[in-house]
């Protein structure tokens, strides 16, 4: 088992947006995250890698594991322990503007794993390859279109070789067109045995990659299970409404 | 009427040089160390306003507050004049120094803070996600961002700065324009030998802004979003 969260709970001041989250993701699993905007998507994978920090529950990652009940601070150590075996891609992105695209890649094997500068850029290479961006090593970010720097994105997660990967998005900010180059990459990934947790509105895609879906609804997991129960026949009445609006605004 | 042309000819002749050399001596210096010690006062007092450490931030809003509230001609004589008096003398240039630094650093803090702001949050985010400390993400990530929109105000106030140097001559410190003062009193030709060392401020101050120029562009190798 990759991640196991228990009751995990968020709250911002006074406003409970995760209300009790159970969870658990096993190695070489893709989990898709659905639900309507503001059930707290966002804030569930964020917390997956700290980005927030509960503020109830328990939080366990490849070994590492944190108890939040009370209110309680963790240690920075473990916090950057868990974000190091985390990789995350954005849905803005988030490249570093200053930098070029291998910089992007090499920042964090470099500066957080300390690589050899030379060992970095030759994965980095090799990375930008599978994502068929080779010839754009020496590019900045606003050079490439929207599909490009997310799959620079993408390489430079995973060049940080994460034991679990967090997708918030990947291709809600792209063109229509753009969003195939993306997701193709994504489920390559799939394919090679990358764990992942992916939040998407893509729901063709979801039922394809996924092995675990689960539906959130104001800060709950409403429906959880293979795709074919959640996407296909859901159990549950707001699951319903939540697809069937979906496929009527196709 | 020639034989007064002739006269403030030699006073200009024989002044320049002496004038010129009190701007590379003294104001030059007294800039050039004041600016770069009143950045690392600037960053700091900026990184401690932006920390969440309580007392941190409100020492730096309090130092602010103060050196900024006060006029500069005031600070530099409570540090010349004002400390002299309880028993801590210090020499004019390191006195000038003290003063120009502190309040350079106040005005520039904000600068700096506000380019720090300016960075979106995502950029902190994507730096945390990859593992890094807030120190890491600050120096790789977020500074070398904040750097290029804090550059134009920056060098805004370096050449304020050049010109406010200026002040130092009345702690008793002949750097140029204390220079100017000196043959004034000798020659009694204000308008002349004022006129003259305005002009050699104009010609320090214009070739920082071509520097200036030059520094923006290397910023500029990237484009914003
Ligand atoms: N930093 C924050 N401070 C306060 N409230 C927040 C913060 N982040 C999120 N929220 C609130 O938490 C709730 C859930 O937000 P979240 O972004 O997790 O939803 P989401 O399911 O990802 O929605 P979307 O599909 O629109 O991205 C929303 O009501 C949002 O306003
Ligand atoms: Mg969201």
């Amino acid at each position: 088992m990759i991640l196991q969260m228990t009751n995990v709970k968020k709250a911002f001041g006074r406003h409970e947006v995760l209300k009790g989250i159970d969870l658990t993701l096993n190695k070489g699993k893709v989990l898709v995250i659905i639900g309507p905007s503001g059930s707290g998507k966002s804030t569930l994978l964020r917390c997956m890698n700290l980005l927030e920090t509960p503020t109830d529950g328990q939080l366990s990652l490849g070994g590492v594991s944190l108890d939040f009940a009370g209110g309680r601070k963790s240690a920075k150590n473990a916090v950057l322990e868990i974000r190091k075996r985390t990789g995350m891609v954005f849905q803005s992105y988030n490249l570093f503007p200053h930098r070029t695209v291998l910089e992007n890649i090499i920042e964090g094997p470099v500066i957080v794993q300390r690589k050899p500068v030379e060992v970095a850029k030759l994965r980095a290479i090799e990375l930008l390859r599978k994502v068929g961006l080779a010839d754009k090593a020496d590019a900045y970010p606003h050079q490439l279109s929207g599909g490009q720097q997310q799959r620079v994105g993408i390489a430079r997660a995973v060049a940080m070789d994460p034991e679990l990967l967090l997708f918030d998005e990947p291709t809600s900010a792209l063109d229509p067109e753009l969003v195939g180059e993306v997701l193709k990459v994504i489920r390559e990934l799939a394919a090679e045995g990358m764990t992942m947790a992916v939040v998407t509105h893509e729901m063709k895609f979801a039922g394809e990659v996924a092995d675990q879906v689960v539906f959130m609804d104001n800060g709950l997991i409403v429906e959880s299970g293979s795709p074919d129960q959640v996407l296909k026949r859901p159990a549950n009445e707001r699951t319903r409404m939540f697809l069937s609006r979906l496929t009527d605004t196709k | 009427m020639s034989d007064q042309s002739t006269r403030l000819w030699n006073i200009f002749v024989d002044s320049f040089l002496p004038l010129l050399k009190a701007g590379v001596l003294f104001t030059i210096p007294l800039t050039l160390i004041s600016f770069a010690l009143g950045l690392i006062v600037a960053l700091l007092t900026a990184l401690a306003r932006l920390s969440d450490i309580r007392v941190l931030s409100g020492i730096a809003r309090f130092y602010v507050w103060i050196f900024r509230g006060t006029p500069l001609l005031v600070q530099l004589f409570i540090i010349f004049f004002g400390l002299a008096h309880v028993g801590i003398i210090i020499d004019p240039f390191p006195a000038a120094v003290i003063g120009f630094t502190l309040n350079v650093g106040a005005y520039n803090s904000e600068v700096i803070r506000a380019a720090i702001l300016s960075v979106h949050k995502g950029q902190w985010e994507a730096g945390f996600s990859l593992g890094m400390t807030r120190m890491q993400a600050l120096r790789r990530i977020v500074l070398p961002q904040a750097a290029r929109v804090a550059v134009p105000p920056l060098s805004n106030s370096f050449i304020s700065l050049v010109k406010d140097t200026s002040l130092a001559a009345s702690i008793a410190l002949t750097e140029l324009f204390g220079k100017a003062q000196q043959f004034t009193a000798t020659y009694y030709e204000p308008l002349l030998l004022y006129t003259e060392a305005a002009l050699i401020y104009l010609m320090f101050s214009t070739v920082l802004s071509f520097l200036q120029a030059r520094l923006e562009r290397r910023f500029d190798r990237y484009s914003a979003r």
